[in-house]
């Protein structure tokens, strides 16, 4: 009998005897009830629990220089790649990337991350939670034969404070950039009997294709901890990263870093003054895509005082000034976990919105570099839970790449229709 | 099955003892419909109802004045929800309560996977940042305090429900 099948059946069984008690005396059932109810499908966010892409809880997309569809997932704690020729008709069998099982960052704005080098390359990084207090810390390995095979994982820094919400993106000359955040700087606070907020911005880089990282450095100190990080290049080795920064008096809203190269952090520049002062996580970070004109095109989700829901702004001058933010979508629906892509024939934002019943992605797209968009459609319905809504671009078309619970991984062509 | 469930929790909601009272208490699998049963089952009383989550890192801080604020306020009922959005972790949720004295209050904790519905159904325009705590008054009057909650605060919402007597 394998674990699997023995799990289920302790599972039948508990619930078979839990029916029964539940008959009889249903005055002793609580403790009962909840450990049934624990291992019941119903309580997770997965379809099921093995490591396959249909039980995936976290998908993320990245379309090779040769059009080929790379995903990498989250699912029966592991983490594995496997690829499409077709744009997402047929997959490639499944490698898996981790061996051991870990307890992978299961928090809201975690997921796998992946870069497909032009040599074909391919650089992951992901985040686990290595202690009983939830301490993270961000792994990293590289495939080196077109993703047949994975390098043993290692850690993104040697230090070995809680780590979480890595980013990686691929500068023009083929290096890997790395961006996390870093709770390491809280150790030297607390011995000096210092406040400590949030956690540090730190960055690496690699000039072998993910094969061996810098040293980490500090970009900047005091950020939210808990919301994912948005990267991308405004030039060759350029990175720019915007995050939920913590600003005087506990405001946690935007900001936005533009590296002069990748071993030097610039100023930090506020994406706007939404005045959301709250000791708390989110868990709702932002997105961040530059268009080939230079534009900076930021999407973020805020609860502040001077606004409330999905937002988005651009930038032509490298993050100085934004314009005004423009509301998305219906305020009566929740929206929620922005994406924004510039691709080759325009710009595309997708978020999520729910009805009581169902999550819809939403999708707009602007001709015209993000001044005017056009009116919300509804590209994609599911009724149970999912994963956010990300965009993936193959240098042609941009797709919606989203993964639900209740019917599966779904790869979306955004209609050229508006 | 489920409906069995619903029954059990039901069963539970209804018989079990006053919140902060000696008896040990339980984790209870918060799902679709658990909101309006426990607003039913603390209907009159005035109730503190907290939202958190074992990876965060200000409900850490805040969670140990919380039981100390429940055992300075045995009138108040005081419930705690765990939102995380994986369930499967009733041991790490367990072992935060009873670390910060929360063990004796009544505390469920977010057992469906389809978390935006949950919410949802506690306040349609909540998108899962904790800590959130929700203070209801005797006349279901609710303030929401989001982020993590000044204890003077509570503490005046607190006289003010029995000054109002």
């Amino acid at each position: 009998m394998t674990d699997e099948t023995r799990t289920g059946m302790q599972a039948m069984v508990r619930k078979s005897l839990l029916g029964t008690i539940a008959l009889a005396l249903g005055v002793l059932l609580g403790q009962t009830a909840a450990s049934a109810q624990m291992s019941h499908q119903h309580a997770s966010e997965a379809a099921c629990d093995e490591t396959v892409l249909r039980c995936a809880s976290k998908v993320t997309p990245a379309f090779g220089p040769d059009g080929t569809l790379w995903l990498t997932w989250m699912a029966g704690g592991q983490i594995s790649v496997a690829s499409s020729k077709d744009a997402g008709r047929s997959f490639s069998n499944p490698v898996q990337v981790t061996r051991e099982k870990l307890n992978l960052d299961w928090g809201p704005d975690a997921r796998p991350k992946i870069v497909v080098e032009k040599n074909g390359g391919i650089a992951l990084a992901f985040a686990i939670f290595r202690d009983k207090a939830f301490n993270g810390q961000a792994l990293y390995t590289r495939s080196a034969d077109g993703g047949r095979s994975f390098a043993a994982l290692r850690p993104l820094t040697s230090n070995n404070e809680s780590q979480r919400f890595e980013a990686l993106g691929l500068d023009a000359d083929g290096s890997v950039f790395a961006a996390w955040l870093d709770k390491r700087n809280r150790v030297p606070a607390k011995e000096s009997g210092r406040k400590y907020d949030g956690a540090g911005l730190f960055f690496a880089s690699s000039k072998d294709g993910g094969a061996t990282y810098t040293e980490a450095r500090l970009a900047t100190d005091n950020t939210c901890e808990c919301c994912r990080l948005g990267l991308a290049f405004a030039g060759p080795g350029r990175p720019v990263i915007v995050f939920r920064n913590i600003f005087e008096g506990g405001v946690r809203d935007h900001a936005i870093m533009t590296f002069s190269d990748l071993a030097s952090p610039g100023d930090v520049r506020r994406v706007s003054r939404d005045d959301w002062q709250i000791a708390a996580c989110p868990h709702h970070g932002p997105s961040l895509s530059i268009s080939a004109t230079g534009t900076y095109h930021v999407a973020w989700f805020t609860n502040g005082k001077a606004r409330k829901g999905l937002f988005y702004a651009r930038s032509q001058d490298e993050g100085r000034t934004f314009s005004d933010p423009l509301p998305i979508g219906r305020s009566d629906r929740n929206p929620a976990r922005p994406y924004v892509l510039a691709g080759p024939r325009g710009t595309t934002m997708v978020w999520k919105e729910f009805d009581g019943e169902k999550t819809t992605v939403n999708v707009m797209t602007s001709r015209d570099d993000g001044k005017s968009w056009s009116k919300p459609s509804v590209v994609a319905t599911t009724s149970d839970t999912s994963d956010h809504p990300l965009l993936v671009s193959d240098g042609q078309k941009t797709y919606l790449s989203w993964m639900t619970k209740a019917d599966g991984y779904r790869l979306l062509p955004i209609g050229d229709e508006s | 099955m489920r409906r069995h469930l619903l029954a059990a929790i039901f069963f539970a909601v209804f018989l079990a003892p006053a919140p902060g009272s000696e008896k040990p208490s339980q984790l209870k699998p918060f799902v679709r419909g658990s909101w309006q049963e426990l607003l039913r089952s603390h209907a009159g009383r005035p109730t503190l109802v907290h939202f958190w989550g074992v990876t965060c890192g200000p409900c850490k801080v805040e969670l140990p004045l919380l039981g100390k604020f429940m055992k300075e306020h045995a009138n108040i009922d005081v419930v705690t929800i765990s939102a995380d959005l994986v369930p499967d972790l009733p041991g790490a949720t367990r072992g935060m309560l009873e670390k910060s004295g929360l063990w004796p209050a009544e505390n469920w904790i977010f057992s469906d996977g389809f978390v935006e519905r949950l919410r949802f159904e506690i306040d349609p325009a909540w998108q899962g940042d904790i800590p959130r705590t929700l203070l209801i008054a005797r006349d279901g009057t609710v303030t929401t305090i989001e982020g993590s909650a000044e204890i003077p605060d509570l503490e005046q919402w607190s006289a003010q429900q029995f000054a109002a007597k």
